[in-house]
């Protein structure tokens, strides 16, 4: 049986009871008399007719959709500007922190830059030390010169009260 | 059925997005600000902006004294998990040795300190060893530390700074609010791994303003190396040098000795070295002194130079005060003479033609017992007793140099009114402040031109051949003036003048137009090196030659090698200012607000020096004989006078002097 409710129907006791068995009241002779050419042979005390159809598509040709494209190409732009939006949202924070990382740094480069300056300034003036002068002077027989033992060949300093002398 | 499904789901949607909506909402918009505040406390660091002080420099550009970033290594002796190993892991990194440091973290932990500071001033590499270590309690303190980097030089007129970096003494104390600076505060916005990625300033560090000073650090050096040679051959204590630029006002070098090193922290040890004897300690100037009295006689008085000064021939007694020469009587003399050989009673009697009134007034006016306003602590106005305290014996005294106490400084801003034409200037220590160059005060004329010009040809017949600067402070190719000084140092305690000297020069070069004045003076001298010809006059020639050479000064003479050359044999300079220790109360015994006196307390007591007045040359020689002594007679007759004076302490090679006359 095709269907449990099919199988009641054919119990002698649903049939006292007069179950009307489904469209299968006054129209079943015209059913028989009109036989369906592609109702296939119903199954005995089966009440599921089956129908087969054979359909021959070979003559349909497909035709292509012609808002599938803009369709497409319409979500493509969607999407493309999503991104983009997205991208604008995203990218200038992403760009700002990595400056920033790199201009922290910069700035910890220019305090040690800096640091090691004010280092090599302090350097300095330990070597230009006259105390260390004099003494490297004096190890290499150094004697201090008069005062017209100078000359200075470019210009004089402005403290200079005499004319350089050729 | 379906229907109502499809609407239960959608009900529950609803329900459910509604709820996700709300939260959202909640979120980041009724409660955007806590959140945002609490994140940002999370992620912000505040960090300090460092203000270095400021740097001071030379009149050369040259750095005197300069910060550096420094960070130090500090525990928490009681959050260390393990004292013993901590302590040897910090000596292993910060190359400590065996400084027993885990028995000082153990007693600190006992006493319970919460800091203890392990290391100063270590390097970047230690700190990054530091740093590596995985031991809780250890942290590195950034601050800064001040340096000089030229050592001793200038270290009186720099001073030092605590442990705060604030000054404590010289310019960087007088200068400390221009000097500090106020560091700010950075919020920095970090990362998880607390690197940064955001700053901004809180609050706008404020750098300290350099300041450049008018010394020159190579006069500055030859100043202190030539002092400090002088101390040791003359045996002296202290001494000083101040050198100004006469026309400015400009302090090119102050000396001071016995000196110290700014990058060593005080101890009670160097307290004396710290003391600055060019402007806080004063003393009795003597015969440097008489420049002022000659001024104000040829400015009050109808006196010129060649006026005829009556100098004796023996000692004069003087409102009941006995006045005598050092060594000659030079009978009737001129008034320049009078300060070429300074003759003690010429200039008393100078100073008595002068008057009292005037003469307190021109001393005054030389800026003599009033601060010179240079910008250092601690400086002494010296002392100048008021009029109305004056005796009839303190003209005399005031003449030659006594009953006044005076600084090398005020004495160097004196000579530079005679320098440039009568104008008195004040001492100028700081030539800028930052960019800022600080004008020269308006100066005050105080004498006449040619009243100084005349000064300055009197006074270089000091340092010419009978001068009692001669040879010493002659210099060669250059024309030069001054004035010697050796004046008796008065000792406080025992309340008597002693037989140690302040010997001084002051002076000047080139004659016509002084380039620079050069004051220098060494206390504690004795013997005839120690008078002010012979132990500070060779400082001025040494000095004042580099200056000249370095400021490049045409010469105005020819040069003449032999002038320069000590002379060994050269009869005693005639320059002491004798005192008289029945004077009474001496001025350095003077009650003030300002406790500076001068002196050092007398050596031990040794023999008593006999009187040998009366007696003829063959008694003095067999009664010195007698008690081991060394006399040295002059002239022949009868014992006149002797130096040092009966009853006073003579002192180990010291020899007495006695003069004989018929």
């Amino acid at each position: 049986m095709a269907t449990l409710p099919a199988f009641f129907t054919t119990l002698p006791l649903f049939k006292r009871a007069g179950v009307a068995r489904p469209e299968t009241g006054g129209r079943s002779a015209e059913i028989s008399a009109q036989r369906d050419p592609f109702q296939l042979r119903s199954l005995p005390q089966d009440q599921v007719f089956f129908f087969s159809k054979k359909i021959d598509n070979s003559r349909l040709v497909r035709q292509a959709d012609p808002q599938a494209k803009s369709a497409c190409w319409s979500a493509i732009g969607v999407a493309s500007i999503a991104v983009a939006a997205l991208a604008c949202v995203l990218v200038p924070g992403a760009m700002t922190t990595s400056s920033g990382y790199r201009l922290e740094s910069l700035r910890a480069e220019e305090r040690r830059l800096m640091d090691e300056r004010r280092a090599l300034d302090l350097q300095e003036a330990e070597l230009l030390s006259p105390e260390r002068l004099d003494r490297l002077a004096r190890a290499q027989n150094m004697v201090t010169p008069k005062s017209d033992q100078v000359y200075h060949l470019e210009g004089k300093p402005d403290s200079a009260v005499a004319m350089v002398k050729p | 059925m379906v229907e109502r499904r499809l609407l239960v789901i959608a009900g529950v949607l609803a329900v459910w997005s509604g709820a996700v909506v709300a939260k959202l909402s909640s979120l980041q918009l009724l409660h955007h600000h806590e959140y945002a505040q609490k994140a940002r406390a999370k992620q912000e660091v505040v960090r300090p902006v460092p203000a270095p002080r400021g740097t001071i420099y030379d009149r050369t550009g040259q750095a005197l004294a300069m910060s550096l970033p420094s960070a130090s290594v500090t525990v928490n002796p009681g959050k260390l998990p393990n004292i013993a190993v901590a302590a040897d892991l910090l000596e292993r990194v910060l190359h400590m040795g065996n400084s027993g440091l885990a028995d000082k973290l153990k007693q600190a932990a006992e006493k319970g300190r919460g800091y203890f500071v392990v290391k100063h001033s270590i390097s970047p590499e230690e700190a990054a060893s530091v740093r590596a270590l995985p031991i809780d309690g250890i942290e590195i303190e950034n601050h800064s530390q001040r340096k000089y980097p030229k050592g001793i030089l200038a270290s009186h007129v720099l001073g030092g700074v605590d442990f705060s970096e604030h000054g404590n003494a010289g310019v960087e104390k007088s200068m400390d609010e221009l000097l500090h600076g106020e560091p700010g505060q950075e919020l920095l916005l970090t990362d998880v791994k607390r690197r940064g990625i955001e700053s901004h300033q809180a609050t706008e560090p404020k750098p300290g303003t350099p300041i450049t000073l008018t010394i020159d650090e190579r006069l500055q050096f030859v100043a202190e190396r030539e002092l400090a040679a002088a101390v040791a051959d003359r045996h002296a204590s202290t001494g000083s040098v101040v050198v100004m630029d006469p026309a400015t006002g400009d302090v090119l070098a102050l000396a001071s000795y016995p000196t110290f090193d700014p990058n060593d922290a005080p101890t009670s040890k160097d307290e004396a070295a710290r003391a600055n004897h060019a402007t806080g300690v004063p003393f009795e100037p003597g015969s440097c002194f008489k420049v002022i009295t000659l001024t104000a006689a040829l400015e009050t008085t109808a006196l010129k130079p060649e006026s005829l000064i009556d100098c004796g021939v023996g000692p004069v007694t003087l409102f009941g005060h006995s006045l005598h020469e050092a060594h000659t009587y030079f009978g009737l003399i001129s008034m320049a003479q009078v300060l070429i050989h300074s003759s003690n009673i010429g200039a008393a009697r100078v100073g008595l033609r002068v008057g009292q009134d005037n003469m307190y007034q021109y001393v005054r006016r030389f800026g003599f017992g009033q601060f010179t306003g240079i910008p250092l602590p601690g400086e002494s106005r010296g002392k100048v007793r008021k009029l109305t305290r004056w005796t009839p014996a303190s003209v005399p005294s005031v003449s030659i140099g006594q009953e006044v106490s005076v600084t090398t400084l005020q004495l160097a801003q004196a000579m530079c009114v005679i320098a440039n034409g009568g104008l008195l200037v004040k001492p100028r220590l700081i030539l800028r402040e930052g960019n800022q160059t600080i004008p020269v005060a308006q100066p005050v004329r105080i004498i006449k031109p040619e009243t100084a010009f005349t000064m300055r040809k009197i006074m270089e017949g000091v340092v010419m051949p009978g001068g009692t600067g001669y040879p010493e402070a002659r210099l060669a190719g250059y024309s030069a003036a001054g004035k010697t000084g050796s004046a008796q140092i008065y000792d406080t305690v025992e309340k008597r003048y002693t037989h140690f000297y302040n010997g001084s020069f002051a002076g000047m070069a080139p004659l016509t137009n002084p380039r620079v004045v050069v004051v220098a003076s060494l206390n504690g001298t004795h013997g005839d090196n120690g008078y002010g010809g012979r132990a500070a006059a060779p400082i001025f020639h040494a000095v004042t030659m580099e200056a000249l050479r370095l400021f490049e000064v045409p010469h105005d003479l020819p040069d003449d090698p032999g002038s320069t050359a000590i002379a060994a044999a050269a009869a005693p300079v005639n320059d002491l200012s004798v005192a008289d220790n029945s004077a009474g109360p001496n001025i350095l015994l003077d009650g003030d607000d300002d406790d500076s006196a001068a002196g050092p307390p007398g050596p031990a007591t040794g023999a008593r020096v006999p009187n040998f007045r009366g007696m003829t040359m063959r008694d003095v020689l067999a009664a010195a004989q007698s008690k081991g002594l060394t006399v040295l007679p002059d002239g022949s007759g009868i014992a006149r006078m002797q130096d040092p004076p009966a009853g006073a302490i003579l002192h180990q090679g010291e020899r007495i002097r006695v003069r004989f006359s018929r």
